[in-house]
């Protein structure tokens, strides 16, 4: 059996310039920003909890959450409400603030390429691999890497 | 296991729950007879239950220990401590394992065989000369009741055909087999039962007869009907009239008239019948009158959640009401408001229960406490109807449990030291639960020898969580005792002294965002105060707005409030850290100092003063907003950590609010 060339339904999204796809199984909605409430001494990248439309969820700002500059929300800023697998298997329901929210595209599994070693990155890449459109790179983010379910619960690792 | 199973082994734990309660009852009281028959009827209605659902082996213990209860109806045998403790023993083993997941553990038939065996022993011995065989004990019983004919109708509430396995379908032909009998089925086109029509001459009473429906309560509705003394199914006519009753010629008064003729010409006469048959028709109380339905736990819980949702929408709608200048709409808004209330307050009561079958609970363990330790100490209990969310219910057995344990380790002497002391031989050890405004209250209480608090504060101070310095008042101390690790009695037995338990006590209440304070005099008694909210997922509070975040502080802790500059909070270069407060030195904490450091401070604080374990703390936010009410919604679990945060409340706009756990913000700022 071949699966190679069976396409797959992509997100595609912005953080700053760069582009980014995440497989849309993790996707339940996108939402524009509203207001957020910050809960105290949480990390900064957990910007506190939204209410969508009666559910209380977590938002965090995905460009803190990968090391970048926090982000600037503009009219353009849309929410990811993602679906991620919590602890005993729960449903941990999450959202994910972007820059922008873009449009659900078809990738074949053999158009992906293997992510290039990020030299500078301290961390293992955040990506699973990417997408050459002729120059055109759209990053296949990692999503059980960035939203780690150890990370955002804030689980206390032994600080060396 | 299938639905009938679990429903049966939800009902089997009423039961037995029940069968406790008279057990307790007929041990308080041994030749009563109410108790007697209420724990005979019980342990017949387990048997059929057990026998039907496929666990013959509890219904198999059940009947040989029914059997020495019909030997105490017959008066061949005396209610003694054996044969309670022997049954209190076997059915404690039932409830194990009826709360088995695994239904093959549940089956498993060794569990009870200690139980049985000890049962027939107890026959034995009993009865060394006597030849009694056990199947004769049913039919001897049955002798001895007064044969009469009876009218049973069961109309199914829900769709079944005779072909259908519903249990029903063979409850009605158990019932048809209880003696002579004549029944008819009426269905409807499609095959649907629409009810049968039992005429049966028998010997079963009418309250025995009602135990038979038990496991199918809220399927089906029956009336049992008496028609008179003796089997009229003997008379010609009789049979004439229960055709035409059962095709619809005749109603059901005519056949009761025509009943009444053909029994006058019987010897026997009505008034041979105890009350219980003198009623001319016995309707299942629980069923024709609604007092009482069974709903899934399940079904409330969304029913609760719709509600929750629904006050949300109704603080929205009032906050767009104010914005909009309609009478029409204002109107409309207001009685929405109304109603909403009203379903709220409804709405809650709903998921409340009786804690009644806790008390049932408690009454068991200070009987076997008490004799275990050798001494005498009475349990009384005071409101006993008083209602609880049954989730707390299920929260607060342990940890009121280990109070009382503690009450009959602890407090209550031996007999001798309460006579040297000039006290009654018995010991008692109260429970009192009763409603004030949001909040149920229970108070255990003995009469034992008290807390003494120089043997607290000793042991605290050994055990360094105290300096021997330390100036401690009353509720200081008391409060020593929900601390993990110090246990004052001086020999560490088996029930209780271990140290664990009492701080796990204040936890859970803690949980349920309840308080618990002691009062205790030497040699007088000592009572615990249990405070809880009634509601779990409705609360009041104060919504306050510090550095533009909106919290809520829980008005059950709230006792003032008053508004001072901001200037007198701030005390870093002072060595006295409060803050007057009322003309009052007030240890202070600010919201904003812990939270939101980085913002402008405003011009005044408002300070919102609590007591917490006894102690006036105050907590300063920038300004008070108003009394709300707050539907809790959980956080999300990835704020774990955030625990001093319990929830989170939709707000009129859509925002939402933090809802504060005051108690655990100071421990917050203390580490």
């Amino acid at each position: 059996m071949n699966n190679s060339h069976e396409s797959k339904p992509y997100l595609t999204f912005s953080l700053g310039d760069e582009k980014f796809a995440i497989s849309i199984n993790f996707v339940q909605e996108v939402v524009e920003i509203g207001q957020y409430t910050k809960v105290p001494r949480s990390p900064d990248y957990m910007l506190g909890i939204i209410n969508l439309r009666g559910k209380v969820l977590p938002l965090l700002d995905t460009k803190l959450k990968l090391g970048l500059p926090k982000t600037v929300i503009s009219k353009k800023s849309r929410i990811m409400v993602l679906d991620l697998q919590g602890y005993e298997d729960r449903n941990l329901q999450i959202g994910a603030l972007v820059d922008l929210a873009k449009e659900v595209i078809e990738i074949k599994e053999n158009e992906i390429q293997e992510a290039p070693d990020f030299q500078n990155s301290q961390a293992s890449a955040p990506v699973t691999g990417i997408l050459n459109n002729q120059g055109d790179i759209t990053l296949i983010m990692d999503v059980e890497k960035v939203f780690s379910v150890q990370d955002i619960m804030q689980i206390k690792q032994s600080v060396a | 296991m299938d639905n009938n199973q679990k429903r049966f082994v939800e009902d089997a734990l009423d039961l037995l729950n029940e069968l406790d309660e008279g057990l307790m009852q007929l041990e308080a009281n041994p030749i009563a007879t109410a108790p007697l028959e209420q724990v005979f009827r019980t342990l017949h209605t387990l048997k059929g239950g057990a026998n039907m659902f496929g666990f013959e082996h509890i219904g198999e213990l059940a009947h040989q220990i029914e059997t020495l209860y019909d030997l105490v109806r017959q008066g061949t045998l005396q209610v003694s401590d054996g044969l309670i403790s022997l049954t209190l023993q076997a059915f404690d083993t039932v409830r194990d394992i009826l709360q088995e997941k695994d239904i093959t553990k549940m089956r498993g038939q060794e569990a009870l065989q200690y139980h049985l065996q000890a049962a027939l022993d107890f026959l034995q011995n009993t009865l060394p000369s006597s030849t009694y065989a056990l199947e004769e004990s049913s039919e001897g019983r049955l002798q001895k009741d007064i044969l009469a004919t009876i009218l049973v109708r069961v109309v199914p509430a829900i769709k079944i055909t005779e072909e259908g396995n519903h249990p029903l379908v063979f409850i009605v032909q158990d019932i048809a087999a209880l003696g002579a009998s004549k029944q008819h089925i009426s269905k409807n086109e499609s095959g649907e039962i629409d009810h049968w029509a039992i005429i049966i001459a028998t010997t079963v009473r009418p309250a025995e007869l009602e135990t038979y429906f038990i496991f199918v309560e809220g399927e089906c509705t029956f009336e049992l009907h008496h028609l008179g003394v003796g089997n009229l199914l003997e008379d010609e006519k009789l049979h004439q009239a229960a055709e035409d009753y059962f095709h619809q010629v005749i109603d059901l008064e005519q056949l009761k008239t025509e009943a009444g003729k053909f029994a006058e010409h019987l010897p026997f006469s009505d008034k041979l019948l105890d009350g219980e048959t003198e009623a001319e028709t016995v309707p299942n109380r629980k069923i024709v009158n609604d007092t009482i339905i069974k709903v899934s736990k399940r079904k409330i819980d969304d029913l609760l959640n719709w509600i929750s949702e629904l006050i949300i929408l109704q603080s929205r709608l009032s906050d767009i009401n104010s914005r909009i200048n309609s009478t029409d709409f204002n109107e409309v808004t207001e009685q929405l408001l109304l109603v909403t209330n009203h379903l709220r307050d409804t709405s809650l009561e709903i998921g409340l229960v009786p804690i009644e079958t806790l008390v049932t609970k408690f009454k068991r363990l200070v009987r076997d406490l008490s004799k275990s330790m050798g001494k005498k100490v009475n349990f009384l209990s005071e409101g006993a109807d008083t209602e609880m969310d049954k989730d707390v219910i299920e929260i607060m057995g342990e940890p009121i449990m280990h109070i009382i344990r503690n009450a009959i380790d602890h407090g209550i002497e031996t007999p001798e030291e309460r006579k040297a002391a000039g006290k009654s031989e018995h010991g008692t050890v109260k429970i009192k639960a009763f409603n004030s405004s949001a909040y149920i209250n229970i108070i255990i209480s003995d009469d034992g020898r008290g807390i003494h608090k120089e043997n607290i504060v000793r042991k605290a101070i050994a055990q360094g969580l105290v300096s021997s310095e330390a100036a401690l008042n009353d509720e200081d101390i008391y409060q020593l005792i929900f601390h993990a690790g110090l246990s004052t009695a001086s020999q560490v037995s088996e029930i209780s002294g271990r140290g664990v338990g009492m701080d796990v006590v204040k936890q859970k209440i803690h949980e349920l965002r309840g308080n618990i304070s002691i009062k205790s005099q030497p040699e007088i008694g000592t009572a615990f105060h249990i405070k809880l909210p009634l509601s779990r997922s409705i609360i009041e509070g104060l919504l306050v707005n510090v550095a533009e975040t909106r919290y809520v502080i829980p008005l059950n802790m709230v006792d003032r409030i008053d508004r001072i500059p901001y200037q007198a909070l701030e005390r870093q270069n002072y060595v006295n850290k409060t803050v007057v407060v009322n003309e009052e030195p007030l240890s202070v904490l600010s919201i904003r100092e812990e939270f939101h450091h980085d913002h402008q401070p405003p011009k005044t604080s408002d300070i919102i003063s609590v007591t917490l374990e006894g102690i006036k703390k105050g907590i300063a936010v920038d300004r008070i907003e108003g009394k709300i009410q707050a539907v809790l919604k959980p956080l999300s679990e990835v704020y774990q950590q955030q625990d001093f945060i319990v929830g989170s409340t939709i707000l009129g706009d859509g925002s939402l609010a933090l809802v504060l756990d005051p108690q655990r913000i100071f421990n917050l700022s203390k580490s």
